[in-house]
């Protein structure tokens, strides 16, 4: 669906104003100066300031659900992550930094577990194609981006490190269902 | 009288090598931020105290004194090292004969505020303006490095350049004023010219006496808007910022001319072009903005209308004061208009400096010596 298209009508000719460039000038200089005026006069006031700086370590703005943090395992109410082991998201990849060992559960439902499942967050580029690939909802893409550390090794990072409890992603969860069911989502040939 | 001329050097040092440079980087950084919507400089802190980021000065001096001072290889060592102060020291003296404050009569002393009362202050200032740019072409040419070679011949040229119009800008106003002395400059600001003055002197006819009250000040702005205009281009194009920093150029040249340096030679060329802001406005307010004088109230006036109340020693002590204060009070804003300049134009293209310089600027300053000419004969013979 293209955007609402808005065409600017520019004069081929410039005026004689604009040709003599002062005038011109002056105007640009009119509205910085408007702009530190009334900054200076929310700065004395404390009211009507125009700037939109958010403090960030001390101050955050809530991140929309359609965005990409670092990916993360659900994890059931049992504890258990509800991946399967597939490793579909492991073979969709780009950078291979998902690596699974599978192990077996005979006497559940599911058959399948991650014995070990690693995420080299140094590599990974927060795409999120292994959440689309998963058939499981298992991983999916969480707020948290807020990741540097002093050393290589602790950007490994294995299961334990990866699982959330699944009512903490629940926004992340109701969008990604929302999108599928979405009428005019893009088909897969598209 | 030597400890008088010394007292008046530290005051004009302590407020623009001291408050004035300084606190610039400062005032750059927190007025883009205001014109930009956003908040600017305010994380430095002592103990949680931020004080609206006015440490950030501090905490940038501490950071290049601290610095390694890199002399490049294959560079000239003792041109390298000397380039920044001899860039600094012509700002700095440059003050020396920009008048802050009027004559007082104190008894028998009679007491300048003016470090040089010299006949010839204008040539000066041009002189010690033109040093300046040696400063820059050594640091180019010695740092062995194309970048800053390249950044240092586009000053040479620019400051060529603009040197010539600069000259010629201002002739109209050492024609209207008569004087090379910026204190006699100064002096004739102090007063009032009536606006329809020109009826009467080509006579036109007489002038009803209530018209006298539409009075102007004598000031250069009102005398010679248009050398105003073009005097504000040129000394803006030869203190190489923005729209005028092509010997800069950081899209272009990495930083031109001193894109070799590091440390506090680096903040020396920094200093220099914050001293140069001062030193413009300094220049600006005394040959166009009236210097000290206080609109419409000449220095008789308020020292008359005092007088009476306080005795005439401390009238005069008032008045003094009252003038240094308006005299900074234009200076600050001439600042805050550099700066607004400087944030709000984007740089010219090389051929556009050029042009501006040799095919507008040179032709107009000579068309307005003319016309000043003209107008000055013209009422001459009247």
């Amino acid at each position: 669906m293209p955007g609402r298209v808005i065409k600017v009508k520019r004069a081929e000719k410039l005026g004689l104003l604009e040709r003599l460039y002062v005038p011109m000038i002056a105007k640009g200089l009119l509205v910085t100066a408007r702009h530190f005026f009334r900054n200076l006069r929310g700065f004395i006031t404390g009211k009507n300031r125009t700037d939109f700086v958010v403090q960030f370590p001390e101050e955050r703005i809530d991140y929309p659900d359609a965005f990409r943090g670092m990916p993360v395992l659900v994890q059931l109410e049992n504890g258990e992550p509800r991946c399967v082991a597939c490793g579909l998201c492991e073979f969709a990849c780009p950078t291979d930094c998902i690596s699974i060992v599978a192990g077996e559960l005979p006497d559940s439902g599911i058959e399948r577990y991650p014995e070990a499942f690693d995420i080299d967050m140094s590599r990974c580029m927060f795409c999120g194609l292994c959440e689309e690939a998963c058939p499981e909802e298992a991983i999916v893409m969480s707020r948290e981006v807020e990741i540097s550390t002093f050393t290589r090794d602790a950007m490994l990072y294995r299961k334990a490190d990866l699982l959330v409890p699944e009512n903490l992603l629940k926004r992340r969860l109701d969008f990604l269902r929302g999108e599928y069911e979405r009428e005019d989502a893009p088909s897969q040939s598209g | 009288m030597l400890l008088e001329v010394v007292l008046k050097t530290l005051f004009i040092l302590m407020i623009v090598v001291g408050v004035f440079a300084p606190i610039m980087t400062w005032v750059e950084r927190k007025q883009s931020a205001m014109m930009q919507d956003r908040i600017g400089a305010n994380r430095a802190d002592v103990a949680g105290i931020t004080l609206l980021g006015l440490l950030h000065p501090a905490a940038d001096v501490i950071k290049l004194l601290t610095k390694e001072d890199v002399v490049p290889r294959g560079a000239n060592r003792v041109m390298h090292l000397m380039a920044p102060v001899i860039a600094a020291v012509p700002a700095i003296v440059a003050f020396a004969v920009i008048p802050y404050g009027g004559v007082y009569q104190f008894g028998d002393h009679t007491l300048s505020l003016v470090v040089a009362d010299i006949d010839w202050g204008l040539l000066y200032l041009f002189a010690t303006g033109s040093l300046a740019t040696y400063g820059a072409v050594m640091a180019g040419w010695s740092s062995n490095n194309n970048w800053s070679l390249l950044g240092g011949v586009r000053n040479t040229a620019q400051m060529i350049s603009y040197e010539v119009t600069m000259g010629l800008s201002v002739v109209g106003i050492f024609m209207v004023f008569g004087t090379l002395k910026l204190t006699d400059m100064a002096l004739a600001q102090d007063q009032t010219f009536r606006l329809l003055g020109f009826i009467e002197v080509f006579g036109l006819g007489m002038l009803p006496p209530w018209l006298d009250w539409i009075r102007l000040p004598n000031w250069g702005i009102f005398l010679q808007p248009l050398g105003f205009l073009m005097f504000l281009t040129c000394i803006m194009a030869e203190n190489k910022r923005p729209p005028f920093d092509l010997p800069e150029a950081d899209s272009e040249l990495v930083a031109g001319y001193f894109t070799e340096y590091s440390g506090m030679r680096f903040g020396l060329f920094y200093m220099s072009e914050f001293i140069e802001v001062a030193v413009i406005s300094g220049l600006l307010t005394a040959l166009f903005l009236g210097g000290w004088a206080v609109p419409y109230l000449s220095q008789d006036t308020i020292i008359g209308a005092i007088a009476p109340i306080f005795g005439d020693g401390l009238a005069t002590i008032v008045c003094m004061v009252l003038h240094v204060v308006t005299f900074l009070v234009k200076v600050i804003v001439m600042v805050w208009f550099q700066m607004l300049i400087r944030w709000s134009l984007p740089r010219f293209r090389y051929d556009q400096v050029m042009d501006l310089c040799w095919k507008i600027l040179l032709p107009l300053s000579l068309a307005n010596v003319f016309a000043t000419a003209l107008v000055m004969l013209a009422v001459g013979a009247a």
